[in-house]
């Protein structure tokens, strides 16, 4: 008797089911925490690069004013890099020869603000983030100016901590 | 013959829950709440303080007579407590502890400062050049508050000459070296 070939039975348009439990379990745990978490402030302030905020037990959320940044590479008016920072001071090019804690470019951004927003100019305040290694002398530089300008009030800037 | 047609109810029937929708709705929000999110919640040191608090201050700045304290910070030989009533001025050295700002000395002996002078919010910080920032925001945070829960100083307000307590410290700091030359 002859062999009977045996023949693979292939079936063509086979369709499977996609089991997503566990992609959908990791969804709704990622949109729980998401949403718990979720930051709806008017005040959205940007980390920048290389800055490493200190830490406070303060616990006031930021107010309107005036973003400025000093990370240990530049100083930073908004969104604009307006002076470079090297071993933790302000360049030389940047400062006043005949005032030591006068940064000019500074001031001039200032200036700028006094000019065209009023409205910005009256509130006086300004958020400051400073990286948390550098000098009081180097922050007190730009409070200086910032004062010299017309803006005393400036908040510091910190992460939340103990 | 007709036949009656006779409808079979299923009283055990199972139903297919779709996902589908609910599916739609969490991968277009994930992404955006991701984006939003704040995972480093940043905070500032701003003084916005009860009324009494805010008003015991005003009248502090109003009175050039008023006693003065102020902390004066040398990054090797520590933090000065000075304190300047009158003519007079008394002066308490928190020294370093291992080469670092003791803060916890430092908080115990200016809540003894406030027990002696609870009617006064502000305080001048005179830092040294070479203080670092994080030492700043340091003992700016053990100046602002008490620590431990029970912790209250009582004072009289200015505006009723009620007796009011509160657990701030001396929350109003201003560096009074920032404009030296």
């Amino acid at each position: 008797m002859a062999r009977r070939r045996f023949e693979v039975p292939i079936k063509r348009n086979q369709s499977f089911t996609l089991n997503i439990t566990s992609m959908t379990d990791m969804f709704t745990i990622l949109l729980v925490f998401l949403l718990q978490s979720f930051a709806a402030g008017e005040i959205h302030i940007d980390p920048v690069s290389g800055l490493r905020l200190p830490t406070s037990t303060s616990e006031k959320n930021p107010v309107i004013g005036i973003k400025l940044a000093i990370s240990p590479t530049e100083l930073r008016f908004e969104d604009k890099s307006i002076a470079k920072v090297n071993n933790q001071n302000i360049e030389t090019a940047a400062m006043d020869p005949n005032d030591s804690n006068f940064i000019k470019p500074l001031f001039d951004e200032l200036q700028k603000v006094n000019e065209k927003n009023e409205k910005l100019a009256k509130t006086g305040k300004i958020l400051l983030q400073a990286d948390q290694e550098l000098p009081f002398s180097t922050v007190r530089k730009v409070m200086y100016t910032a004062s010299m300008a017309g803006f005393p009030n400036v908040k510091l800037v910190t992460t939340v901590g103990n | 013959m007709r036949k009656r047609f006779k409808m079979n109810i299923n009283h055990n029937s199972e139903f297919e829950l779709d996902l589908a929708p609910l599916l739609a709705v969490m991968v277009k929000l994930v992404p955006v709440l991701l984006l939003s999110s704040a995972f480093v919640q940043m905070m500032i040191i701003e003084t916005e303080l009860p009324q009494v608090v805010q008003e015991a201050i005003k009248q502090q700045e109003n009175n050039p007579k008023a006693t003065q304290i102020s902390l004066e910070v040398n990054k090797q030989q520590g933090v000065k407590i000075v304190i300047h009533e009158g003519e007079s001025d008394k002066v308490e050295l928190v020294n370093n502890k291992d080469n670092k700002i003791d803060l916890e000395t430092l908080h115990a002996k200016l809540v003894e400062v406030k027990k002696q002078y609870p009617e006064i919010f502000k305080i001048d910080l005179t830092p040294e050049a070479d203080v670092s920032y994080k030492d700043l925001v340091s003992i700016m945070d053990q100046a602002r508050k008490a620590k431990g829960s029970n912790l209250q100083f009582k004072f009289k307000d200015t505006k009723t000459g009620k007796e009011s307590s509160t657990d701030y410290m001396f929350p109003e700091i201003v560096f009074s070296n920032v404009m030296d030359g």
